[in-house]
């Protein structure tokens, strides 16, 4: 399921390559010709994932952003799915698709395993149009993290810090301090590659990469049991912590979800022109927590916050069977933009230990 | 098709929403083409103040005796009746008069009070039955744009009602609350504004007024981790909803 | 093709049920699937107004297809406006519908309260048609009081081929009312399943279907042979918006028929 074959055909020849970092970074600024190229950068004491306009802006760096470049560039906060016009027939056109060809440079591990998940929504039975062209357009360009930010659990979640997958993304860089370890993992990479003063990466090179990855597994602090997390959950819908955190802390203002990289749902709007004569119908993020979300004629089956607050939770550390994979990639993001610091993890540890 | 029949009507408040209307938003000219404006006092003179109307707009806080016999009449008069703006929805503005003694807050701003008639500041729904809501001050062009052309079409018209915080993650602002520590309203305030203030760095009013599902209670606690008085906390909630006297409200709001 | 994008179809017949239900005999675009099966369903709609997920109350019958819908929000109050002769969008057909493959050659028990008899409505066409290859068909419907009972003048010719037990909550129309008053789980002693034979479906209200089903359960049937079609908030009916889910399952694609023995005891649900 990873990647769907979204990115191409995997890299056929040798293709893991130590490059020193100026050399890498001239070859990416020689992609935005052809290229969108996006990346972390940091903008004011916060970084975001922007177009670059050139690789002097890229703050490599970065710990987590608050919305994962996955969920912004590939899904789309509010994109346009129809225009219909009513004249003398009534007519339905779908936007032209966009031609941007675009890089997205820089993803943590955490936030590619959250595209792959994505790809799961977008890319199963029913595969929405507007997505797969953007992944298929998109070239990812993945980052082993060096080290965890405070609310990152991702290690705990099999998503991070290094990224295992092979397949689904482009290329995978590892920080060597002056040099970047390059592993490309496509061919159409393969063959956009071409960044002087490279050489082959050999054994060393990648010895250096296990030690990197030891060293950033020490800086979690932050973990989360999985083995029979799923049941636990299940098994406890009434256990006093959901209902005391609702009460006590969580606001329904949905920000856990907005920014959450693996939250998929959304709304479908129409937009009435005033004249009449044409509707846009879109689609904008939407949020489990918000009270009309799961609301029908004569009920609403998440009525309480109580109810809202499990099914984010639930969604993330439950609900396996949905996808056979836990709903987190363990970003922390939901943890950090609570404003009132509701921690997921708190909650299933409570659980588990069957505290009340 | 005939042209609805529109009056705009103002109570106690700035005639703010009737020029967002009809002059300010993104689509005043064709507003005015698409309604037969039959009374609305900023864009016609004279006009027919007892209808009928096929859409009556009412804004403004209902703070006098006299305005509430109107507002049955323009409702037994309209087949649909919108409150539009803060004032009209909330209370706004004119109802924070409810939070100190009458006189008091009167002897501030006359200096002969005798003529002064004014009852306790409602919004107009205290009043009257009405069918949407168009909140916010001044009133969110996407609500607008949604109760107008809802009538137009005659249908139902499908009013945001989450938090501030959608739209404004939608626009991917970083989060002032959170990030800066700024005492943001917007976790508890009913969204349409497309994040105006946080978007530019100001934390959320709540001009929109607190949506059905907040949890007041909830935010206050963090405001006061934060630093805030009580009496500084209480203005956050008061500001646009006194009338829904802070609190005792928002408890019940607690759980929906 | 985009998966959301909908059909143009054209209102040929309507007719009024109760005061806030008419079935609509709706002619779609020759491109729209000739496969559908009894309790899938439409998103069904019109552009600036929505749309709404809407059983398919018949399956094609000479070229057209029928819906049955309650005026109750945006989408239906606006389709309730419309007359013979008018567009609407829908596109379809989604989810999973009855297990008729399961109920072949077994006794059949059909419980319906309220709109839950027009997704029912095919899976009898269905069995008048090809009488033979069922056992027992019994139908249990319940409604709020007479006038709201739907498809009505249909009863004469089901009762030629299946039993049919009526039960209104009261009757208020002051008419002889021939039937049972009360709860729909008064009739189930009526029908007294044979209970290793018989399958069910049940569609209703979920507070009605988690007593229809505890009823059934109570009479020694077991929960692989009960099925349910479930209600949800839908937007997409493809899997994508989450509206739908439930408990990790979305309704739209995974149902929004379910054995009950997959969707009893879930949290945020009844049964
Ligand atoms: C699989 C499936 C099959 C179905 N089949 C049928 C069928 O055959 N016939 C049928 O009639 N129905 C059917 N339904 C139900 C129907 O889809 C819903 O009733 C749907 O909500 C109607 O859409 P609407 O736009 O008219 O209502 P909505 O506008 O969505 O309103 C529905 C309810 O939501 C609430 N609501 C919505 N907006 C607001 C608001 N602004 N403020 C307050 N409350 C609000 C209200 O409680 C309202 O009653 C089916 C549902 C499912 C899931
Ligand atoms: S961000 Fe926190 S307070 Fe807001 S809805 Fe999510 S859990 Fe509740
Ligand atoms: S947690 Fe809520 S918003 Fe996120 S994917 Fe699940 S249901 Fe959707
Ligand atoms: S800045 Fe205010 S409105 Fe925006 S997400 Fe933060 S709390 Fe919500
Ligand atoms: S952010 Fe708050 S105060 Fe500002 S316009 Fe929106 S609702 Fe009003
Ligand atoms: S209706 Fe959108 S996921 Fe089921």
């Amino acid at each position: 399921m990873y990647g769907n074959g979204m990115t191409g055909a995997p890299a056929s020849r040798i293709s893991d390559f130590l490059v020193p970092k100026a050399s890498f970074f001239r070859w990416l600024d020689s992609l935005r010709e052809s290229f969108s190229v996006v990346g972390p950068v940091a903008e004011e004491d916060r970084t975001v994932f922007r177009e670059i306009a050139s690789a002097d802006e890229l703050h490599m760096e970065y710990a987590s952003t608050m919305l994962s470049p996955g969920k912004v560039y590939l899904y789309s906060p509010r994109e346009d799915l129809f225009r219909i016009s009513f004249g003398k027939d009534l007519t339905i056109e779908e936007p032209p698709r966009s031609p941007v060809q675009r890089i997205i440079a820089g993803i943590h591990a955490c936030d590619t395993h959250a595209v792959f998940y994505l790809d799961r929504t977008f890319l199963g039975a029913f595969r929405d149009p507007l997505y797969e062209n953007r992944r298929s357009n998109t070239m990812l360009i993945a980052l082993n993290c060096s080290a965890a930010s405070r609310n990152c659990f991702c290690s705990s979640m099999g998503a991070g810090p290094f990224l295992k997958a092979e397949k689904g993304y482009d290329m995978l860089l590892t920080d060597l301090e002056d040099a970047y370890l390059v592993e490309i993992r496509t061919e159409r990479c393969r063959v956009l590659f071409n960044a002087d003063a490279t050489q082959s990466a050999d054994a060393e090179v990648f010895r250096r990469k296990e030690e990197k990855e030891r060293s950033a597994l020490r800086t979690f602090t932050k973990t989360i049991n999985t083995d029979g997390l799923d049941r636990a959950l299940r098994e406890n819908p009434e256990h006093p912590v959901w209902g005391r955190t609702a009460d006590e802390r969580c606001l329904s203002c949905a920000n856990c979800v907005m920014v959450c990289p693996t939250c998929f749902c959304h709304d479908v709007v129409d937009e009435l022109s005033m004249d009449m004569k044409t509707v846009r119908r879109y689609r904008e993020w939407d949020a489990c927590q918000d009270a009309r979300f799961a609301e029908v004629h004569g009920g609403n089956f998440r009525a309480r916050r109580t109810a809202r607050l499990r099914q984010f939770v639930t969604h993330k550390l439950d609900q396996t069977h949905q996808y056979g994979v836990f709903g987190t990639v363990g970003c922390g993001r939901c943890i950090t933009w609570c404003p009132t610091g509701i921690d997921l993890t708190e909650m299933a540890k409570a659980i588990q230990t069957r505290k009340a | 098709m005939t042209r609805p029949r529109l009056g705009f009507f103002k109570f106690s408040c700035c005639a703010g929403c009737e020029f967002q209307t009809f002059y300010f938003q993104k689509h005043p000219a064709e507003t005015l083409a698409a309604f037969e404006i039959v009374f609305a006092k900023m864009v016609l003179r004279g006009g027919a103040p007892e209808g009928p109307f096929d859409l009556a707009l009412v804004e403004g806080t209902i703070t006098e005796a006299w305005q509430a016999d109107e507002l049955k009449k323009i409702r037994k008069s309209s087949a649909l009746l919108f409150a539009i703006g803060a004032c009209a929805v909330n209370g706004g503005i004119p109802a924070l008069k409810a939070l100190a003694p009458e006189l008091e807050v009167e002897g501030k701003v006359y200096k002969n009070l005798s003529p002064i008639h004014s009852i306790r500041p409602h919004p107009v729904d205290a009043y009257i039955q009405v069918d949407g809501y168009i909140r916010g001050c001044p009133p969110g062009e996407r609500d607008l744009h949604e109760a107008l052309t809802s009538v137009l079409a005659q249908k139902k018209p499908g009013f945001l009602r989450c938090a501030v915080c959608v739209e404004c993650k939608l626009k991917g602002n970083i989060c002032i609350l959170t990030a800066y520590g700024m005492p943001c309203m917007g976790p508890v305030t009913n969204a349409g504004c497309d994040a105006l203030c946080p978007t530019c760095k100001r934390p959320c009013y709540s001009c929109f007024g607190l949506m059905k599902q907040a949890n007041a209670p909830a935010l206050a606690k963090k405001f006061r981790s934060l630093g805030l008085s009580e009496s500084d906390i209480r203005r956050k909630f008061t500001l646009f909803d006194a009338d829904a006297a802070l609190f005792s409200k928002a408890d019940k709001l607690n759980e929906d | 093709m985009h998966p959301l994008k909908p059909a143009k179809a054209v209102l040929k017949n309507i007719r009024q049920e109760t005061a806030d239900v008419k079935t609509y005999t709706v002619q779609v675009d020759g491109a729209f699937s000739r496969e559908l099966s009894p309790g899938q369903f439409n998103m069904v709609g019109y552009p600036g107004v929505g749309e709404a997920p809407i059983s398919f109350s018949s399956l094609w019958e000479d070229g057209c297809i029928g819906h049955t819908v309650r005026s109750v929000g945006a989408v239906t109050a606006f389709i309730d406006k419309l007359a013979e002769g008018d567009e609407l969008l829908l596109r379809g057909p989604y989810g999973k519908g009855w297990p008729m493959d399961i109920a072949k050659g077994r006794d059949l028990l059909l419980v319906a309260g309220g709109l839950g008899l027009a997704p029912l409505r095919p899976v009898i066409r269905e069995v008048l048609q090809s009488r033979d290859s069922f056992g027992t068909v019994s139908l249990l419907c319940g409604a709020r009081n007479e006038k709201n009972l739907l498809f009505t003048d249909e009863y004469e010719a089901w009762r030629k081929k299946i039993s049919l037990f009526l039960t209104v909550d009261e009757a208020v129309t002051g008419e002889p009312w021939g039937h049972s008053v009360g709860l729909i789980t008064g009739l189930l002693d009526r029908v007294k399943p044979d209970t290793a034979g018989t399958c069910a479906f049940v569609v209703g209200p979920e507070i009605m279907m988690r007593f229809v089903c505890r009823g059934l359960m109570l009479r020694g049937m077991q929960p692989a042979d009960i099925f349910v079609s479930l209600e949800r908030r839908m937007k997409c009916g493809v899997a994508q918006c989450g509206h739908c889910q439930h408990a990790g399952f979305f309704v739209c694609r995974d149902g929004p028929v379910f054995p009950y023995a997959q969707v009893t005891g879930l949290m945020d649900g009844m049964l």
